[in-house]
């Protein structure tokens, strides 16, 4: 059985149809933006909407189908587990290799550990993540500087490979093949001629890409902690925190963040304890009784933030908590870019050591 | 499944004031629940808040769990107004708690400030209960005023112990006290440990832990042999809300009690 499927465009919009009746259905939409590449954003399929093919990264990161920004995460003393999270089917479009990368974060955070949270457990297993390969980027877009590339090679349940006429099926995991078997008759085997169209594709993109960051001058992966690190004491934080409205969407919207608080919900008499996604930029991120907080500086949890991608994970997962998807420089209303402040870092740490 | 953010529900039994500021809550749980000396507990009004409190009680004590809080904010303040019936959530117990099995044949000195005492005083009992494995217990204790000094007739009972020896201070005194005056690193001198074989404990506030840690040092303890309790801002106790970060650790999960090994090169420890 080989794992990987070819299915023509016509046969693949009919199968969405069945998919759609079968399993909750996310897919993207395309939105123009004006004077911009076109952006994608999760909706929810119901009617007939045809299929939609997104280039690059939706604007939603991925963890928001598997913890939300504010939900219910217990009751107070029923004897019984309280969790009421519907028990369907999910099936995820529109995944990138980003985003795929990225969630390794939240897997670990939720499934790992000294114990596993069983509502993000019970969402993982009803969902089939289909991934797609990209087509084009973004210009905030720099996987690539962390050698991830715009395709997915595993992580995934299904992957889309869009070659011409249709689509080149992988099948990434169990709970795939399965889905694969299910519409058995949709599919062909995929040709050697197909697979080479794809990798043509896939090269032809990973090169556009390349020109696109070469002259951007990032910081490699290899290099990245040990710039955060010995730059712990540079004047970047400060520089760079300038424009910070601590809004929190750089980690609101970061499909590696996955900072939340506690807290509690009164309903008449009934209380409920509640997560909410939570910011380390945010000013009582840190605070401690009495009014004590020891990220009471802007700049240090600018810096918290970058130590706990760069740093904390490098030590805990042998990888950085950033994808390169480059949502958080889309969102900074203070335009802070990730990239430009560890180049600054980067910059002032080599100044130092010579 | 298992809903790791559920509490347990509690009934507060009795409330015990033992300073102007700091009370024993006594818990009894509705559930088994066991812990390990050092570790904590996320404490619960419901509908209020929830804030991590570590056990003061003998771990042995499997029916009843107390707690000393010291009454410094939102949640703590209203937990000092509370009465004995109400029902409280205790979600726990988290983290490592106090490596016993390291303390073994050793002389173990303990140093608490103020309400630091409540963690400590689970530890004396865990001790106490199998003294025969310990080779001596020193306890070093300072509080702000006579008045604010917690377990005030344990304290004395303890100091009567074979293999136990006690001293306490105060940072200000006044008339009715008649001990020491100083803060508590005044009272690590001449102490009576074997340096070669001694371990030492550590729980107070931050500053307190700090200028302690580095009389210690001087007094030539090791690194390795220094424990302290790293107080974090905690949300979940379980590793997964990324308050308590410490460096390449979290607190809840990797502590709260830590080495002056394990954190001695991270930023900013004493903040
Ligand atoms: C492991 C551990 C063990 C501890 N053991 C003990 C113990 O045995 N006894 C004891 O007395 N103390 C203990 N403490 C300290 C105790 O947890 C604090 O005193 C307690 O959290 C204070 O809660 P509060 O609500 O009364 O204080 P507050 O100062 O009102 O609040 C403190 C907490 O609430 C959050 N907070 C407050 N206001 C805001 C706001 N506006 N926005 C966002 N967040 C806010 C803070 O971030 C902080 O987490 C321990 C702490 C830790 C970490
Ligand atoms: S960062 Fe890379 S993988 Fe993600 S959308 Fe952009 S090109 Fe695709
Ligand atoms: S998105 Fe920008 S302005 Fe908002 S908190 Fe993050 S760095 Fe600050
Ligand atoms: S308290 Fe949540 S990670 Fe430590």
């Amino acid at each position: 059985m080989p794992d990987c499927y070819f299915i023509d465009s016509d046969r693949f919009n009919a199968l969405f149809q069945q998919l759609k009746k079968d399993y909750k259905v996310f897919s993207p939409a395309q939105k123009e933006a004006s004077g911009e590449k076109p952006q994608y954003y999760y909706e929810k399929i119901l009617t007939s909407q045809p299929f939609v093919f997104n280039a690059y990264r939706t604007q939603e990161p991925l963890k928001a189908f598997f913890t939300y920004p504010y939900e219910e995460v217990s009751d107070y003393f029923s004897a019984q587990d309280n969790i009421k999270d519907i028990d369907e089917k999910t099936m995820i479009f529109g995944v990138k290799n980003c985003d795929i990368v990225g969630h390794k974060i939240q897997d670990f955070v939720f499934l790992e550990g000294v114990a596993v949270d069983s509502l993000y457990r019970l969402r993982r297993e009803n969902t089939l993540l289909v991934s797609g390969d990209c087509t084009d980027y973004k210009e905030v877009c720099h996987c690539l500087s962390w050698n991830i590339m715009p395709y997915a090679k595993e992580g995934f349940d299904l992957n889309l490979a869009p070659i011409g006429g249709g689509y080149l099926i992988d099948v990434g995991s169990k709970k795939g093949e399965e889905a694969v078997q299910k519409y058995k008759g949709y599919f062909s085997d995929a040709k050697e001629s197909q697979l080479n169209a794809r990798q043509a594709k896939r090269d032809a993109l990973v090169e556009r890409l390349k020109k696109h960051l070469l002259p951007q001058d990032l910081v490699p992966l290899e290099s990245v902690q040990k710039v955060v690190k010995d730059g712990y004491n540079a004047d970047t934080w400060k520089q760079f925190m300038q424009t910070c409205v601590e809004c929190g969407g750089c980690n609101l919207i970061c499909d590696t963040c996955h900072c939340f608080l506690l807290a509690e919900k009164k309903e008449g008499n009934l209380n409920k304890k509640v997560r909410l996604w939570d910011s380390c930029l945010y000013a009582n991120y840190a605070r401690v009784a009495g009014g004590a907080n020891p990220l009471k500086a802007r700049a240090q949890r600018l810096r918290n933030r970058f130590m706990k991608k760069f740093d904390f994970f490098v030590d805990n997962l042998k990888m950085p908590a950033c994808c390169g998807c480059g949502r958080c420089i889309e969102v900074c209303p203070g335009k802070i870019d990730i990239r430009e402040v560890l180049k600054d870092l980067a910059v002032k740490t080599s100044a130092k050591n010579e | 499944m298992n809903n790791i953010y559920r509490p347990i529900e509690a009934t507060l039994e009795d409330v015990i004031t033992e300073s102007p500021n700091i009370k024993t809550f006594v818990l009894s749980l509705k559930e088994p629940f066991e812990f390990r000396t050092g570790q904590f507990i996320e404490l619960t009004l419901p509908g209020i808040g929830e804030a991590p409190f570590t056990p003061s009680s003998d771990p042995n004590i499997k029916d009843k769990i107390d707690v000393t809080i010291m009454s410094v904010g939102k949640v703590t303040s209203i937990l000092h107004n509370s009465h004995k019936g109400i029902s409280l959530g205790v979600r726990g117990p988290y983290g490592k708690g106090y490596p016993l099995d390291k303390f073994e044949g050793k002389d173990i000195l303990i140093v608490g400030g103020g309400v630091g005492l409540a963690p400590l005083r689970s530890l004396l009992f865990s001790l106490f209960a199998q003294i025969d494995k310990y080779n001596k217990v020193v306890l070093r204790y300072g509080a702000r005023t006579g008045g604010d000094i917690i377990y005030k007739d344990a304290i004395a009972q303890w100091g009567k112990k074979k293999k136990v020896d006690v001293v306490t201070t105060v940072d200000v005194g006044d008339p009715q006290w008649k001990g020491n005056v100083g803060l508590v690193t005044t009272i690590l001198k001449d102490l009576p440990v074997d340096l070669k074989k001694a371990v030492a404990i550590v729980c107070g506030p931050p500053i307190m832990m700090k200028f302690v840690t580095l009389k210690l040092l001087d007094l030539g303890f090791k690194p390795p042999d220094i424990y302290l309790s790293m107080e974090k801002n905690m949300s979940c106790g379980l590793g997964k809300c990324g308050h308590c970060r410490l460096g390449s650790y979290y607190a809840c999960k990797d502590g709260p009690v830590f080495t002056y090994e394990q954190v001695k090169d991270l930023h900013d420890i004493w903040d």
